[in-house]
């Protein structure tokens, strides 16, 4: 007998949920860290650094994230390197969100006035300080609208995680749908899930936009 | 004391590329000296006091800053910039922090004094350009012409030998030019060593020791104000003057 969509199928796509979220949190919080290194390094002023970084950035924006996560999975397996599925889809995630994070934060960066550069310069204040008080409190501010479209994007995005045998929140949805035979139910309740989790983001995010440029038309 | 020297600059070029923006430029600046620099733009004259605190590195030549030689080394750099102050056309205030904390920042974090002694004296240096009750306030809260005071706190904050100006009032409504030039004479009457790149002629005529002329990134023409104005020695500088002059 078939079963119907119940409390059980409904709870185990919960626990997909879970993962999903538990995947986002792991790759942006390392995507942030990681990206402000691609960020920093890519606006050092050091000219083969600079490059090395662009190379870096373009190799993961210009391939696509399933051939990454791919690579991450079966690529190190056979280096004898065995991830858990969890492991080497955060490890994927991460890496991926850092050049795209990177990106995002370089253009904030250099969208800082130089002027700001330069009377951090005339007082005499050094890189590290120039950076953590001056340039990156503006930039974030300026990279905000673009981060939190980014996180969204990654929400939806770990979907492809399934392609590894992991089970977030859109693979859950497939196995119960495929138990139940009630795809449009079972899509339905996956869709609004998701639903929930990016468009509180998303409305944040367009607000922030517009209060950056109420602030810089003042 | 009076005579001793602060900057010397000798044989300095500077090239952007292929366009040489100062060509064997050599100036020596006393302690205690004003100086007003003055030319048409894209002459160099902001690009020569821009050389003194390294925000633009020279080609060739030596400039040494009260006995230091400025060179590539982040030492030295440092050792120059902590003893000149600048003010930018464009006041380049640091817009998320407060007042106080623009004026208190680098002395925190460049000469290491504790928060409640950097307060007390941005406070001091606040009131001075008359604008301590609006220490609390945001850059974005403030006329430009408070702003620009607040900017030129902050570089005396850093307790400097010279302070120089580029342009500090171009940017500015032209009511409330007069409030930045009289802080700036307030600062040339307490025996500060100043250089300013300026257009305002009657500043010029009233705390400069030397007016300084340049064109093509060259110096043309220096002189006592009296004398520079009365009687211009170059064809160059009688035409900038005559130009710059009519307008006022």
């Amino acid at each position: 007998m078939t079963p119907h969509f119940g409390l059980a199928e409904f709870g185990f796509l919960l626990r997909g949920l879970q993962w999903t979220v538990l995947l986002t949190l792991v790759a942006f919080a390392g995507g942030c860290t990681a990206g402000l290194a691609v960020a920093l390094l890519r606006t050092c002023g050091h000219k083969g650094v600079e490059w090395i970084t662009r190379i870096y950035i373009g190799m993961f924006q210009g391939t696509p994230l399933l051939l990454q996560l791919f690579v991450v999975y079966y690529g190190l397996a056979l280096t004898g390197l065995k991830l858990d599925a969890f492991v080497a889809v955060a490890i994927g995630f991460t890496v991926n969100a850092s050049a795209f994070l990177g990106e995002i934060w370089r253009g904030a960066i250099q969208a800082v006035p130089r002027g700001q550069t330069e009377a951090a310069m005339a007082l005499g204040l050094h890189y590290s300080s120039r950076m953590r008080d001056i340039v990156l409190p503006q930039a974030i501010r300026i990279s905000l609208p673009a981060t939190i479209g980014y996180l969204v994007q990654l929400i939806k995005g770990t979907s492809l995680a399934a392609i590894v045998g992991f089970i977030e929140l859109a693979r859950a949805g497939q196995i119960v749908s495929n138990q139940t035979f009630q795809p449009l139910l079972v899509f339905g309740v996956v869709g609004a899930m998701y639903f929930i989790l990016c468009w509180p983001l998303s409305w944040w995010g367009s607000r922030m936009e517009a209060r950056l440029a109420l602030a810089s038309q003042r | 004391m009076q005579d001793q020297i602060l900057i010397e600059m000798k044989g300095v070029q500077k090239w952007y590329g292929g366009y040489q923006a100062l060509r064997n430029v050599d100036l020596t600046v006393r302690r205690g000296e004003k100086i007003v620099l003055c030319g048409p733009s894209g002459s160099g004259k902001s690009t020569l006091i821009r050389c003194i605190n390294r925000l633009e590195a020279i080609q060739q030549g030596s400039i040494v800053v009260n006995g230091h030689r400025l060179d590539d080394s982040i030492k030295a750099i440092d050792v120059v910039r902590q003893d000149v102050g600048m003010v930018f056309q464009s006041f380049n205030l640091f817009p998320h922090m407060t007042v106080l904390q623009n004026c208190t920042l680098a002395p925190i974090r460049a000469r290491r004094i504790s928060k409640s002694e950097a307060e007390a004296t941005a406070r001091k240096y606040l009131d001075r350009v008359r604008i301590g009750d609006q220490a609390d306030k945001y850059p974005a809260q403030l006329s430009g012409g408070q702003q620009q005071r607040v900017a030129i706190a902050r570089a005396l904050c850093m307790q400097p030998k010279v302070m120089l100006f580029d342009e500090p009032t171009s940017a500015l409504d032209p009511e409330m030019v007069k409030e930045v030039l009289d802080t700036m004479i307030g600062l040339a009457n307490d025996g500060m060593t100043m250089i300013c790149v300026t257009h305002e002629m009657g500043f010029a005529r009233q705390v400069a020791d030397r007016v300084i002329f340049m064109a093509d990134g060259q110096i043309i023409e220096e002189g006592a104000p009296d004398a520079f104005f009365r009687n211009p020695q170059h064809a160059r500088t009688r035409q900038f003057l005559g130009e710059i002059l009519a307008h006022h």
